[in-house]
């Protein structure tokens, strides 16, 4: 009787039903060549096994211990990309804060699943992370408030920011609780922060909007840079008519 | 809530250490491996609400990891890469590795197997998983699995000089 090398390997790992290992195991008592296949799948399965068990008496790493107990701890801030050094918290990604923006993207979308990506919300140039797509629309023309629930971005609060420039803050319908805070710059929209996370919540902030869903590193993030009252809906609707360029 | 996801945190910290081995599997360099560990570990967290009770918590980290792995070989090429190239990662003085010429040449021999070959050795073959198991958390049919178990053996045996196992 042969059998395929398939048939010796699952024999080898211990994947063939009664019958079946029976007969393989006749087969290896008759058939030195048999014998000599099953053992070098053994042979092999068991080199495997011991090169990489040396990992299991490895001592853990600290940032993979706090990562199991931090995140689970406070779930909202850990999940923070920092996209530009200065303003955005680095809280658990110092390694990705490092690198240099464009490496960010990546970042992104390895975060925030690939829905970002192919819904091309987001995009990047010249190391700076920019609004496209169904965001930018939204940041350059939808004003603040409740929209119907088909509106794939909701727009939270525009304050002119104390470099002069217009921020919005936002929240993707497809995503929940996935938000975040532009400011239009020459005419396009920088990501200044993009978090995941309920709201949760901060001491005494200056501003926050009712209702609001934002996640906290967005909520900070507009209490730093903000400068004076958030827009009401005339100053809004007067920055969307100057294509949200701040003239002093 | 809060209570539940700290004891998820702590089932998730006895599981580090294969899900350390898993990844190591996957990606030859340490760094890169962890990389995709605290990865998976934060996915996994966030997406707790998703772990059905049935589940062996295991399984779904390894899945977790996994595709976290798969995203990032699939999205090589098309930008600037996240974790150095593993080109470059065999040689980079491995400090684990050096203790033993043997095991360097499995994880070396491991590193030059076809993604798809390597998930599944990974998972078979280091992490003991059943052939069932692995192709749930890959997603594909048992045959499949098999077939890809099977080259990737004939493969390591080659690369490791231990002569051709297959002659069917």
């Amino acid at each position: 009787m042969t059998f395929t090398d398939e048939v010796l390997m699952a024999y080898a790992d211990g994947e063939l039903d009664t019958a079946t290992r029976q007969q393989v195991q006749d087969a290896i008592d008759r058939d030195p060549e048999i014998a000599r296949r099953v053992a070098s799948h053994r042979a092999l399965r068991d080199s495997l096994r011991s090169s990489f068990d040396a990992v299991l008496s490895e001592p853990l790493p600290d940032r993979l211990l706090s990562a199991a107990r931090a995140v689970a701890r406070d779930p909202a801030e850990s999940r923070v990309v920092p996209l530009r050094r200065n303003t955005a918290p680095v809280r658990a990604w110092p390694k990705w804060a490092a690198l240099a923006a464009s490496f960010v993207l990546g970042a992104v979308a390895l975060q925030f699943g690939t829905s970002l990506r192919e819904s091309a919300s987001i995009t990047e140039r010249n190391g700076q992370m920019l609004a496209s797509g169904a965001l930018q629309e939204a940041l350059s023309n939808q004003l603040t408030g409740p929209r119907a629930t088909q509106t794939p971005v909701q727009i939270g609060v525009s304050f002119l920011s104390k470099s002069g420039h217009y921020c919005r803050t936002f929240q993707l319908q497809e995503a929940t609780s996935l938000g975040g805070l532009a400011c239009n710059e020459a005419g396009s929209w920088k990501l200044e922060v993009l978090a995941r996370g309920e709201a949760s919540a901060i001491q005494n902030p200056q501003y926050r909007p009712a209702g609001s869903q934002l996640p906290p590193a967005v909520i900070q993030a507009v209490n730093d840079n903000i400068a004076g009252d958030p827009l009401d809906a005339k100053s809004e609707a007067l920055a969307r008519a100057q294509k949200w360029h701040h003239t002093q | 809530m809060s209570a539940a996801n700290d004891d998820l945190g702590e089932q998730i910290v006895q599981l580090l250490p294969r899900l350390r081995r898993f990844a190591r599997s996957l990606a030859n360099r340490v760094q890169d491996a962890d990389d995709l560990v605290q990865l998976a570990v934060e996915r996994a967290l966030s997406r707790s609400s998703q772990l059905r009770p049935e589940a062996q918590l295991s399984s779904w980290m390894f899945g977790i990891l996994r595709n976290a792995w798969i995203d990032e070989s699939r999205a090589r090429g098309r930008r600037t890469r996240l974790f150095v190239s593993e080109e470059l990662g065999e040689n980079i003085a491995d400090p684990a590795a050096d203790r033993q010429a043997d095991a360097l040449s499995v994880q070396e021999a491991m590193a030059r197997l076809p993604v798809e070959q390597r998930e599944v050795i990974g998972l078979v073959l280091v992490e003991g998983l059943s052939y069932k198991e692995a192709a749930e958390i890959i997603g594909a049919p048992i045959g499949t699995i098999t077939s890809r178990l099977a080259r990737g053996r004939d493969s390591l045996q080659a690369l490791l000089g231990n002569g051709r196992g297959a002659s069917a």
